[in-house]
């Protein structure tokens, strides 16, 4: 029997697997058994342990090294300023000083050097920074000071007298502009000698150490100018100049499209612009009025770019342009998308606009149409309403019953005064309440 | 290393102990997973599977009965999992063109097919036929037990189990044919 052929012959009948087959069975058991837990070998949840340990570990010695850091920055604001000296710099060192590389400054002292943070370019300019050490100098009558050619400096109440002026007036300052609009942008020119060092204060609070700064007068107003300038010998002279900066018309107007424009009607600017005296409209199609707001009737229909440009007295200008704006003839007929037809019965659907405020009657609002006609189909296709006549709408009710609730297709075709055809379609919900 | 020290050290999931299982059952597990694949590579794949059920399900064995017989109950299971898995993908044959041609020989002598042979015949049967025939005659279930197991009907089981008789008859009649013809020709 063929049964116990088989059975016989292959029923432990041993087949030598490929060595792949062998090599695959221990790498997945391998695989596995890493996955699995087990205490007694290296697995997933060791791998895991581990990560999570070094995770911890990273993140500790992470927020300790922001402390350390938090610290290293602490260090320069706790009040004393410490200038790290070239050591070729030639300093006159007074008997108090330490023979180190570093001088601390004291707070007190009548002259600082200042490095000033906001002027990051100058520090690194000035190489040749040297802090007068003046300890304990109640002794010393005056100050003459070994003042850089290029250092920062700022002084002291306490030291202004000592410091002559010598010369004042405006003879040292150039400006490119005296008088503008705002923002007024003002290059000023300084034209004492290179090797003095000066401060620019712009009489807005903004100041400046650049021998030829530049300067922007956000806001209008009188501004005077004072270039402080400090010769090699420390003496100081002062120059100052008045910037007059008028204040900036702001242009702004209104396109005003009357409901019912007519092919003779005109369209109202109004004009909105303020701190201006005249103004010059450019309606876009080569028309220009001066009027304060002009009405304009354009000859046909497209895309305007319509600006005002208003001047103020002073002679300061804003421009603003409204890119095509007025498109299209004014012509328009529009529908809602919904309705709530009036459940007493059928109205035929005459309406006007100040009467139909519960939006009883499905009808347009328009402007300019001459020819109409409406159609309302059902979701299925069948026309169940028509009009030829813009004072009737649909009153929700086809063959005198009140039409379900839901949504209907409309169609209209037509044409503006202007010749224009128009057609739209859309849906429209039909609503009971 | 005893059968049962193996079985200790795997349910201990010793690497050693499974890689020695492995070289000791692998063959006879190979000899079975063979039956009821269509080529070598599937029978490996049963194979393998086999042997992850056997490692990570040593502590099922009760040791009360015979461990071979556990054995090739898991690579038996292994495999009618894999042909149900499979399924979809093969194409089933199931036209009556394999009614019973028993008008060959009814008897084969034993030693006249190779294993080798009687696997081959195996192999190229439609996976159905091969499954029934493969565990009503080779492992003994009954009818009833591989309907079961393989989630069939019962005479579902039955007819599949005498068709894959039939087919079996003709391809070793054929076989037959084609050795006498060559060795008479030799």
């Amino acid at each position: 029997m063929l049964s116990e052929l088989f059975r016989q012959k292959l029923e432990n009948a041993e087949v030598i697997p490929s060595p792949s087959a062998g090599k695959a069975v221990m790498t997945r058991v391998g695989r596995m058994e890493f996955l699995r837990f087990n205490p007694q070998r290296f697995n997933i949840w060791y791998a895991g342990g581990i990560v999570a340990a070094g995770t911890v570990l990273a993140i500790i010695l992470f927020s300790g090294n922001g402390e350390e850091s938090k610290k290293v920055t602490d260090t320069p604001e706790s009040g004393k300023i410490v200038i790290t000296d070239d050591p070729g710099t030639a300093i006159a060192p007074s008997e108090n000083q330490k023979p180190a590389a570093r001088y601390q400054s004291n707070a007190k002292e009548s002259i600082n050097m200042l490095a000033v943070p906001s002027v990051p370019e100058e520090v690194k300019e000035a190489e040749g920074i040297i802090p007068v050490q003046k300890h304990n100098v109640p002794s010393r009558p005056e100050v003459t000071g070994t003042l850089p050619g290029n250092g920062l400096f700022q002084e002291t109440t306490g030291e202004k007298g000592r410091l002559r002026i010598v010369n004042q007036g405006s003879d040292m300052i150039e400006a490119s502009v005296t008088e503008g609009c705002s923002p007024l942008k003002v290059a000023f020119g300084n034209i004492a000698p290179a090797s003095d060092s000066c401060k620019w204060s712009f009489g807005d609070g903004g100041y400046s150490y650049k021998k030829n700064p530049e300067h922007i007068f956000d806001t209008e107003g009188k501004y005077e100018v004072t270039l402080q300038i400090f010769d090699a010998k420390g003496l100081q002279s002062v120059s100052s100049s008045v910037i007059m900066v008028h204040p900036r018309p702001i242009a702004r107007f209104e396109i005003l499209a009357g409901n019912e424009i007519g092919p003779d009607d005109g369209i109202s600017f109004i004009n909105y612009s303020t701190d201006a005296i005249k103004f010059k409209w450019d309606f876009g199609d080569g028309n220009t009025s001066d009027l304060l707001q002009p009405r304009h009737i354009y000859k046909s229909s497209g895309n305007y770019d319509i600006s005002l440009v208003a001047t103020s007295e002073n002679g300061c200008s804003d421009t603003l342009v409204v890119s095509n704006t007025y498109s299209g003839s004014g012509y328009f007929i529009n529908f809602p998308n919904a309705f709530i037809p009036n459940r007493g019965g059928p109205s035929n659907g005459y309406y006007s606009p100040a009467s139909d405020e519960a939006a009883h009657v499905f009808h347009p609002v328009y402007s300019g149409v001459s020819d109409y006609q409406l159609r309302i189909f059902s979701k299925l296709g069948m026309l169940i309403f028509e009009s030829n006549d813009l004072n009737i709408g649909w009153d929700g009710y086809y063959n005198g019953k009140l039409s379900e609730q839901g949504v209907y297709i409309w169609k209209v075709q037509g044409s503006f005064v202007n010749g224009e055809p128009f057609t739209k379609m859309g849906d429209l919900t039909l609503l009971k309440y | 290393m005893s059968d049962h020290q193996i079985i200790e050290g795997c349910s201990k999931h010793d690497r050693k102990a499974q890689k020695m299982l492995y070289d000791r059952y692998s063959r006879f597990l190979m000899g079975i997973c063979l039956r009821y694949a269509c080529d070598r590579a599937e029978a490996e794949d049963i194979l393998q599977d086999s042997f992850i059920k056997i490692f990570f399900n040593i502590k099922d064995f009760t040791g009360t009965g015979s461990f071979i017989g556990w054995l090739r109950k898991v690579a038996v299971n292994t495999a009618i999992t894999h042909y149900h898995k499979n399924l979809k993908f093969r194409y089933c044959v199931e036209i009556e063109e394999f009614t019973s041609t028993e008008t060959g020989i009814a008897s084969f002598e034993e030693d006249f097919f190779t294993s080798d042979e009687l696997y081959k015949v195996l192999n190229e049967l439609p996976a159905g036929y091969r499954m029934v025939f493969n565990l009503y005659a080779v492992e003994g279930y009954k009818h009833k037990e591989i309907a079961e197991m393989l989630g069939i009907d019962m005479n579902t089981s039955k007819s599949q189990y005498s068709r894959a008789k039939a087919v079996i008859r003709d391809k070793l009649n054929t076989l037959r044919r084609l050795k006498t013809n060559y060795s008479a020709d030799g």
